[in-house]
């Protein structure tokens, strides 16, 4: 079996430098507490910690959100955070000081733009977080989601139709590129 | 002007998700179609305003604490350390009565007796268990493109660019295993006890034998070890008591590591001849969105159904629901005694529309409740490719309506069908916690296995809950291995906790459980921990100066019982080499071992796929149905392919 040539130490370092940020904030997302996604995230590192470099490294970014995935929704299930966000209901940090998304918008645009996805499904709204946020491939986001790339393929194109409908109203978006 | 191309082939193009082919057919196709380019223009910058947007989103400030990444920085530099629990005393020894006698193994003396059942004795147990149990789920993924059924909802089919990282085993697509980690050796005088769940499924078996017929080997997490191995059904005697099953332990060399030792731990619930069988309320919830329609999915689905009405009679009862975008009754619960009504509506389904499962769960339990037999078989059979694709698709969800259902007393059977798109984990995931099984259907042949000759063992179910505990004599083993399971792993306190659920027993089902022994006295490299300062280590027993090797304890409930029995025996080695092992435990070590070859496990020691052969024809016996024969065939195809 072929090894990765950097030490278990320098490997997780990389990532932990590289993934710290999106993976907390995914988590917090899930969990809708900064305090529980750092509990998550450090966890979703200690799982890194045991896993082998050589099996994990060619796919790390879909490993490290899977397992962060997973973690979130179970830490969520155990704080009775049963509720998932329904369309049209803005998210709220009651713990972590994460505002509503639109508020943290400096620019109109921007803020119509978070204000579209607040008001998606959850789902639409994790894949085009995981898309346009993260910086996932279509096929990542099936693996981190457990849905098939139709589904994927349809959840990002349901999301990116929606907010184009939205800025399409206020500007002339053909000319904006 | 309208426009030629799809949107999801536009946002496809625009956020680079498109292979080169496709890529090139947009640009040139763009070219003679003025809307799809103003679409695209429009896309674009919605697609950057999205990524701006979203990066301004949520505090720059969300960070781990120094303390956080100190943890984790620790655990990167070296092993584990073992984080020192605090648990309550431990409780007291306690005596319990074996009710029942059960099967005699040959090459062992089982002994019923009076038992000494020990409560949990460390939190080291309990903390290496519950590591087992939080395997987190890791999901592989890898493919050429989007089903090719979907085609009705999606339009066009974009193709998406292939990853060569993540698409290791070619040619399949979307489809789910959970990462398995193999259990490790445990040291007897930390680990004492191994406590799992019984597992009496058989999916993994025929899904490996999909990859092998389709010449690829199958991707190590999609072999699950115990279910090759209960993919055969051993001779094991049935019981003679009213116990619901008989146990029979046979140990006997290691044919893969020579200086080990092999025991081999088999469960056979009695038998039932078809007249006995009692009556049966059963609720067919058969997936028939686009992606069913392929002959080896719903076709098939309506044959193996068909194969399972006709041996229904007077005494029994069917429904039909189906589901796709929306979910409905075909046939309302209808008496046998009119079988060409439930063959007819049978034959007139048909597949279209993307898949709700979550609403037809709701229904089809909703059918079975209604139509409850008191002290028969109450059963929904859902057969579904498992990808649920709208509606209630969070697995989490799904599972959660599934938990809350199986309390009504409905039990749960799914099957599995079709090649390309199973959601293997998610299909297991439903069965185990709607106390079902869960079969993997992909040829006739294997319908009639499920559906025809074990019926009685796929509808009912004699005793469930059913958990096997096994304490070690460190006296004897120095450390064991449990082969498989490695999804049913139980804490130690659990088995002695009727509200923890664990698998269920068929009539006539065989379960069979194999340890991989070291002898107590032999050198095994094993992660050690510091001897503690406040304790002494193991103050062994009486009993421990016995030759016994361990005790076998099994806990059940009756189907309808919310009170578990307890049954227990000690076992003994004598030494038996592995060449006068029973025929049952040499072809259950080929199995293991080709299970293990395939996993790419770093316990498979000296086994080879010739090794495997060998072990294999001398454990034929007479293989009444020839399954034995075709694994025999599918080791010879994994040898070619590796």
């Amino acid at each position: 079996m072929k090894r990765a040539p950097v030490s278990k130490d320098a490997w997780v370092g990389a990532a932990l430098e590289r993934y710290e940020q999106p993976l907390l904030h995914y988590a917090a997302r899930i969990t809708g507490n900064a305090d529980l996604a750092r509990d998550v995230v450090q966890d979703t590192f200690l799982k890194l910690c045991a896993a082998d470099p050589a099996e994990v490294d060619a796919h790390l970014a879909p490993w490290l959100y899977t397992v962060c995935r997973n973690r979130a929704l179970d830490v969520r299930k155990k704080e009775g955070r049963m509720t998932t966000l329904q369309q049209g209901q803005a998210e709220a940090y009651p713990n972590g000081g994460l505002g509503p998304s639109a508020l943290a918008a400096r620019n109109e645009t921007h803020a119509m733009v978070l204000a579209v996805i607040d008001t998606l499904p959850h789902k639409h709204q994790e894949a085009f977080r995981l898309k346009f946020y993260d910086g996932l491939t279509y096929r990542e986001i099936g693996q981190v989601m457990d849905v098939s790339l139709g589904t994927v393929n349809n959840l990002v194109t349901a999301a990116l139709m929606a907010i184009r409908e939205r800025l399409r109203s206020e500007m002339d978006l053909a000319q904006e590129v | 002007m309208t426009q030629q191309l799809s949107d999801d082939k536009l946002v496809a193009y625009v956020v680079g998700e498109l292979d080169k082919a496709e890529h090139k057919a947009v640009e040139k196709a763009l070219k003679s179609d003025a809307a799809a380019r103003h679409t695209v223009a429009e896309l674009r910058a919605t697609a950057k305003y999205s990524r701006q947007a979203l990066l301004e989103w949520g505090p720059t400030d969300l960070k781990l604490s120094d303390g956080q990444r100190e943890v984790i920085e620790k655990r990167a530099r070296g092993p584990r350390m073992t984080d020192v629990q605090v648990r309550p005393a431990k409780r007291p020894w306690y005596r319990l009565h074996a009710r029942q006698i059960v099967g005699l193994a040959a090459a062992v003396i089982v002994l019923a007796v009076l038992a000494s059942i020990m409560g949990p004795r460390s939190a080291r147990v309990l903390e290496t268990a519950g590591l087992q149990k939080s395997i987190s789920p890791f999901i592989v993924q890898h493919g050429l493109g989007l089903r090719e059924d979907m085609g009705a909802s999606l339009g066009a089919q974009p193709s998406f660019v292939d990853d060569p990282n993540l698409n290791y085993w070619p040619g399949h697509n979307t489809e789910a295993y959970d990462l398995i980690v193999e259990n490790p050796f445990r040291d007897v005088t930390q680990d004492p006890l191994s406590t799992f769940s019984i597992d009496v499924d058989t999916a993994s078996y025929a899904n490996v034998r999909r990859f092998l017929n389709q010449g690829t080997l199958p991707p190590p997490d999609a072999v699950r070890i115990e279910e090759l191995v209960n993919y055969f059904s051993y001779d094991y005697a049935p019981p003679d008591g009213d116990t619901p099953f008989s146990a029979h332990v046979e140990v006997a060399g290691c044919p893969w590591a020579p200086e080990h030792r092999l025991a081999r731990v088999g469960l056979k619930g009695w038998e039932m001849a078809a007249d006995e069988r009692p009556a049966s309320n059963l609720v067919f919830l058969l997936d028939v969105s686009g992606s069913m329609r392929p002959q080896n999915k719903l076709p098939l689905v309506k044959k193996a159904m068909r194969l399972l009405v006709k041996q229904l009679g007077e005494n029994d009862r069917v429904a039909i629901a189906v589901y796709a975008g929306a979910s409905g009754l075909v046939l309302p619960s209808t008496s046998c005694d009119d079988q060409r009504a439930v063959l007819q509506a049978l034959k007139r389904l048909e597949s279209g529309g993307s898949t709700n499962g979550g609403a037809g769960i709701q229904l089809a339990y909703d059918v079975a409740t209604r139509n409850f037999i008191d002290g028969g078989v109450n059963r929904v059979i859902l057969a579904t490719d498992g990808d649920f694709n709208v509606g209630v698709t969070n697995q989490g969800e799904l599972v959660r309506i599934i938990e809350e259902k199986a309390k009504s007393g409905v039990f749960l059977t799914v099957v599995g069908f079709g090649m390309g798109n199973v959601k293997d984990s998610t299909l297991e995931k439903l069965a185990d916690k709607g106390n079902g099984n869960y079969a993997y259907i992909d040829t006739f042949l294997e319908a009639r296995k499920v559906f025809g000759q074990q019926l009685g063992a796929t509808l009912v179910t004699i005793a469930k809950d059913v958990k096997i505990q096994i304490e070690f004599n460190p006296a004897q083993v120095g450390a064991y291995r449990l082969i498989g399971y490695e999804n049913r792993i139980l804490a130690a306190e659990d088995f002695n906790d009727d509200t923890k659920d664990a698998g269920e027993i068929g009539a006539g089902h065989t379960v069979t459980a194999l340890y991989e022994l070291v002898p107590a006295g032999q050198d095994i490299d094993l992660p050690s921990v510091d001897p503690l300062r406040y304790q002494r280590q193991t103050r062994l027993t009486r009993a421990a100066a016995t030759p016994e090797l361990f005790t076998l304890k099994l806990r059940y409930k009756d189907p309808d019982a919310d009170v578990s029995q307890l049954l227990s025996f000690t076992i003994e080695d004598d030494d038996a080499p592995f060449a006068q092992a029973s025929e049952d435990l040499k072809f259950a070590a080929s199995v293991a071992g080709f299970g293990m070859i395939l996993r790419q496990s770093d316990h498979k020691g000296t086994a080879t796929f010739d090794g495997v052969l060998e072990i294999a024809e001398e454990g034929l016996g007479d293989d009444r149905y020839g399954y034995r024969r075709e694994f025999i065939e599918l080791v010879r195809k994994a040898k070619a392919l590796s």
